[in-house]
């Protein structure tokens, strides 16, 4: 089946120093595609995140964004076409909701001069990730949910169509957990975004994501759909836990139970 | 918008009062509504560049200030905390004992090596305070307490060295524009604004770069860059004022915070306003300064280490992790 491929990685291998972080990582991903890093804390998922980003450059292998490796567009051009959400909710200064989202529309923007679309990004951006209520008030005064719902807003006012999150729900609630990823999962339907998060709940992995690449001490154990990437053999092997891997019987998704730790 | 622009406002008001305050207040009195030609000579020698000097210094300043708290996302940095002043004065105080002249000819050999000094410190801070690529905070401002400590006592070593150019150097540390002439203003009337204008041009970048460096990054800003373009820019601004008035405490650090409260955290708007307000602050002080104990002169230093020490201490018992310390 053709599809549009937004990204590839191919064969991407990393180390900081000479520690080998990261070995041998192939994947493609398609326009409107919702892919799921999983694995272990320390299995690279963040620094393959960075990698793909731009701001870590790989030992061997090469990323490439639209066809093009993703080091050779200017760095207003490649935020045109990737934002990027943190693990660590960070912002210095007291800015407002509101001016910190703006924040977003930069690669956009003219000096001195707000871009066409400019409001209209940042009005649909604070509406989706359900901001518009504390708009006004100061991004360090909010909740760590709240935090994390604007710092998603401030990427999807960017406009591009590749979004990178790491660990997008963590100070997030059932519900927000479930309206973010509802959200995007419809942007992504619409073909309006693709995404590549590292998520830790495999539950809202099943849900969520078309694709899921699974590591285990940088290097991949697998890559497919989450039912066939994701059972109790590769569970014990990633993470080294019992998981009981069962079927709901309304959606057809796949949820986890886990047990005890494997030993 | 009408909040802002009534701050604006009253801000203008208050440099006109304290440059009029300036003008008028002295060891001798004039009247700014007729003056003899004696009174005019006071004023436009002596008063004229003294207000202007304070007015300049004190704004670059408090830009710096602005400047450094923006790009490292600390509420305590300043040129001080950084070490940048102390590199600025051992070059200025090198230049003055050592007799080192500037290859420059615009420059004086105090200027020109008060510059090379905060950027040695700022090289070594920069350095220093890097891990794994980026900025950390903790190593940022203990790198720039051990720079600052290292310059210090080098410079107590200048002064030990120093026998006839002792007092000059005395002097010169304690801060003040009591010898401002035309001779020493120009350069901060003419390299300050080309200053401010070069903060305010890159302030939209500076407000992606509150949100950390990976994501600036990803946003589009050339980081590495604009970090350069600020601290060799607020570099040269601490070493204008070390060249011009010696060393003046807190104006860096008080200023922006105040300037916050009221206008918000956009650069932008902060950058501009704090130039202003810091500017205001320091002809304010330096008139404090003049007659307080008239006709003895306190630094002026001293005046405003005396409203900044306590506004420091305040805001390091209020600060509850907001910024991350």
């Amino acid at each position: 089946m053709d599809r549009n491929i937004v990204l590839q990685v191919h064969n991407v291998s990393f180390a900081y120093e000479k520690a080998l972080v990261l070995k041998n990582i192939s994947f493609s991903v398609g326009q409107g595609d919702f892919i799921a890093l999983v694995g272990p804390n320390g299995s690279g998922k963040t620094t393959l995140l960075k990698i793909i980003l731009g701001t870590l450059i790989p030992r061997e292998g090469e990323i490439r964004l639209d066809g093009k490796p993703v080091l050779s567009y200017p760095p207003k051009e490649r935020a045109k076409k990737m934002s990027y959400v943190s693990q660590q909710p960070s912002a210095g200064f007291p800015l407002t909701v509101q001016e910190l989202v703006s924040l977003g529309r930069y690669p956009h923007e003219e000096r001195f001069r707000q871009a066409a679309g400019d409001t209209q990004a940042i009005e649909e951006a604070l509406r989706l990730t359900d901001s518009l209520p504390f708009r006004e008030r100061k991004f360090t005064a909010l909740s760590g949910g709240e935090k994390q719902k604007v710092l998603i807003a401030r990427a999807l006012a960017q406009t591009s169509y590749l979004l990178l999150l790491d660990e997008p729900t963590v100070h997030l609630d059932l519900y927000f957990q479930l309206q973010i990823l509802n959200g995007l999962k419809t942007l992504c339907s619409e073909g309006r975004s693709t995404v590549v998060a590292v998520l830790h709940d495999l539950n809202l992995v099943s849900l969520f994501a078309d694709e899921v690449l699974l590591l285990k001490s940088g290097e991949p154990v697998a890559f497919g759909k989450v039912a066939e990437v994701m059972n109790e053999g590769s569970m014990r092997d990633a993470f080294a836990v019992e998981v009981a891997v069962s079927r709901d019987s309304q959606s057809g998704a796949v949820y986890f139970l886990p047990r005890r730790p494997h030993r | 918008m009408r909040r802002i622009s009534l701050s604006w406002l009253i801000l203008f008001f208050f440099f006109s009062l304290s440059l009029f305050l300036a003008l008028s207040i002295g060891p001798v009195k004039i009247s700014l509504f007729a003056l003899s030609p004696r009174d005019q000579t006071i004023l436009l020698n002596l008063r004229l560049p003294r207000a202007l000097s304070s007015f300049f210094v004190g704004g670059g300043l408090a830009l710096s200030g602005a400047v450094f708290q923006g790009l490292f996302r600390n509420p305590l940095a300043d040129s001080y905390l950084l070490g940048i002043s102390s590199g600025a004065s051992l070059g200025a105080a090198a230049a003055l004992v050592l007799g080192f002249t500037s290859p420059l000819a615009m420059f004086t050999g105090v200027s020109f090596f008060s510059f090379l000094g905060s950027l040695l410190a700022l090289s070594l801070v920069f350095y220093f305070g890097r891990r794994d690529g980026y900025f950390s905070v903790f190593r940022l401002l203990l790198s720039g307490l051990g720079v600052g400590l290292l310059f210090s006592s080098l410079v107590a070593v200048l002064m030990i060295m120093a026998e006839e150019e002792l007092r000059a150097l005395i002097f010169f540390f304690m801060g003040g524009f009591s010898s401002a002439s035309w001779e020493t203003t120009w350069m901060a009337i003419t390299l300050v604004p080309v200053c401010v204008w070069i903060a305010f041009y890159y302030a939209r970048e500076l407000n992606v770069l509150l949100l950390g460096e990976e994501t600036a990054l990803s946003s589009g800003v050339n980081t590495r860059r604009i970090q350069a373009i600020y601290a060799i820019l607020a570099a040269f601004l601490t070493s204008i004022s070390v060249s011009v008035a010696g060393l003046i405490g807190f104006v860096g650090l008080i200023i922006p915070h105040m300037v916050r409260m009221v206008f918000g955290a956009d650069h932008r708007i902060l950058l501009p306003v704090t130039f202003l307000l810091g500017g205001t602050f320091l002809i304010l002080c330096d008139t404090i300064a003049k007659v307080v104990l008239a006709p003895s002169e306190l630094p002026v230093g001293v005046v405003t280490s005396l409203f900044g020490v306590p506004v420091f201490l305040y805001l390091l018992k209020k600060e509850r992790g907001e910024y991350g310390l």
